[in-house]
């Protein structure tokens, strides 16, 4: 195991995102727009020009299947799910939901402690004792509305971006999403401390169940987010690079909590 | 240049001028942001809330209620980087107008998914002498999600507008900005505001 991780972050580090500068451009505007310039706003998102310079080897193979993914979710996933939400009531739906995210609690918890939150380690652990029992399996979330214990989501992907390692190059996954190298790598030690796996130790699931779970899950999932994913799409001149985009914003700002 | 061309770009631009400072007139104090963004954000669940009033009639007025606190000129300026400064004025006065509506068609189609969120005011954070972050949350069905809004003090004013909103860590004012910049890169800039009337229409 020790060997996996020293490998893990040395193939990171390898591919650790280098990204180059763009020097700020500091001419004047010489319309309405001159007090702006004077307050700073542009300064503020010059440094970001770089986000768009961004490496990207992989950037063909993205473009094709982000559009895979796409096909998949507008044609099977959202249909599949949106049948579903009309069938199954949303307090049960909700349930659901709380039970898988109870069950990820060695994720939460293992990757808060490698990142030295204790606090929100601790938090998290009653939060799992709490609901394990008086919520019934997870059901419920009483660690939150009685006892106002909040979850802390983190993964190794943040465990990585904690200790400094770059994204590396963007990889869009099949049915997965988006993702980058680092986040794709992180995805082996969170999936064995993910119990609804079969990669989980002395997990006596079979195969076909854990993809039976997992379909679940993600239908599950889409049910409560149903024309998020439309919505936005509508937001994006391109789409491949609009995706990328939000992903590695908001893995940026997870990283930062 | 002859005659006509300038006049009309003087008077266009003390249009602009006039345009921008009247919106700021009406624009917040910074004592004031905490208290009036809750009033406002109280009024938009509410509104959305009402079963009578048609999804229109509601965008109208909560357009009515925002549209005083956004600064739209500032947006378009940073969302185009440093193609702005190679615009004539017209093609910056074109682009404001496509952006403004781009936006405010996007910010309707979020309302449209509205169900029984609600909103709560965090905290707010004055980061330099002119600049406030409102940090509001979004209870969602599933999880909460947290909502920025970044207000800058105007120079000549002492008011406070929004120059950008953040959801979940992305950047609205960010993600605009690197898209138009990755699609001018092989397009032209006429190319993108044919594109975002388009998209807009929808």
């Amino acid at each position: 195991m020790k060997k996996i991780i020293i490998f893990i972050f040395f193939t990171v580090a390898l591919f650790g995102a280098t990204n180059s500068t763009n020097s700020a451009d500091a001419s004047t505007e010489q319309t309405i727009t001159i007090e702006n310039q004077e307050n700073g706003l542009e300064d503020e998102f010059s440094d970001d020009d770089t986000l768009s310079d961004i490496y990207d080897p992989l950037g063909s193979y993205n473009r094709v299947m982000t559009d895979v993914n796409d096909f998949f979710y507008i044609n099977i996933l959202n249909p599949v799910a949106t049948g579903y939400s009309d069938t199954v009531d949303i307090s049960i739906r909700k349930g659901i939901s709380n039970v898988f995210n109870n069950l990820f609690f060695p994720i939460r918890f293992v990757n808060n402690v490698l990142q030295l939150k204790f606090a929100n380690a601790a938090e998290e652990t009653g939060r799992f004792l709490i609901n394990s029992t008086i919520g019934v399996l997870g059901i419920f979330d009483p660690a939150k509305q009685q006892f106002e214990l909040e979850a802390h989501k983190e993964d190794f992907g943040q465990t990585l971006g904690f200790y400094g390692v770059g994204a590396g190059p963007h990889i869009v996954l099949p049915l997965i999403g988006p993702s980058n190298l680092r986040d794709t790598i992180s995805l082996v030690p969170d999936t064995i401390l993910n119990p609804t796996t079969t990669s989980f130790p002395n997990s006596s699931l079979t195969t076909t169940e854990g993809i039976l779970i997992y379909t679940v899950y993600s239908i599950n999932k889409a049910s409560l987010h149903l024309g998020e994913y439309e919505n936005i799409k509508e937001d994006a001149i391109d789409l491949y690079p609009f995706i990328r985009d939000l992903y590695e914003q908001k893995r940026i700002s997870e990283i930062k909590e | 240049m002859n005659l006509k061309t300038i006049l009309s770009s003087k008077i266009l631009k003390i249009f602009a001028i006039f345009a921008v400072l009247s919106v700021q007139v009406m624009a917040m104090k910074e004592s004031a942001i905490e208290t009036q963004m809750k009033s406002k954000i109280d009024k938009t669940t509410n509104l959305l809330q009402n079963k009578e009033l048609s999804f229109n009639d509601k965008t109208n007025q909560i357009f009515e209620t925002f549209d005083t606190v956004f600064d739209y000129a500032s947006m378009s300026r940073i969302a185009l980087g440093k193609k702005w400064k190679k615009l004539t004025l017209e093609q910056k006065n074109n682009f404001r107008k496509a952006f403004t509506s781009k936006l405010k068609q996007s910010y309707m189609d979020k309302l449209n998914l509205y169900t029984d969120e609600k909103v709560s005011i965090e905290k707010i954070e004055k980061i330099k002498k002119n600049r406030i972050k409102l940090y509001t949350k979004l209870i969602g069905q599933e999880e909460a999600y947290n909502i920025i809004y970044k207000f800058h003090k105007s120079k000549t004013t002492d008011n406070w507008l929004i120059y950008d909103v953040e959801m979940i860590g992305v950047s609205i004012m960010k993600t605009y900005r690197n898209q138009f910049k990755e699609y001018l890169a092989s397009n032209s800039f006429d190319n993108l505001l044919v594109k975002l009337k388009t998209k807009t229409k929808q």
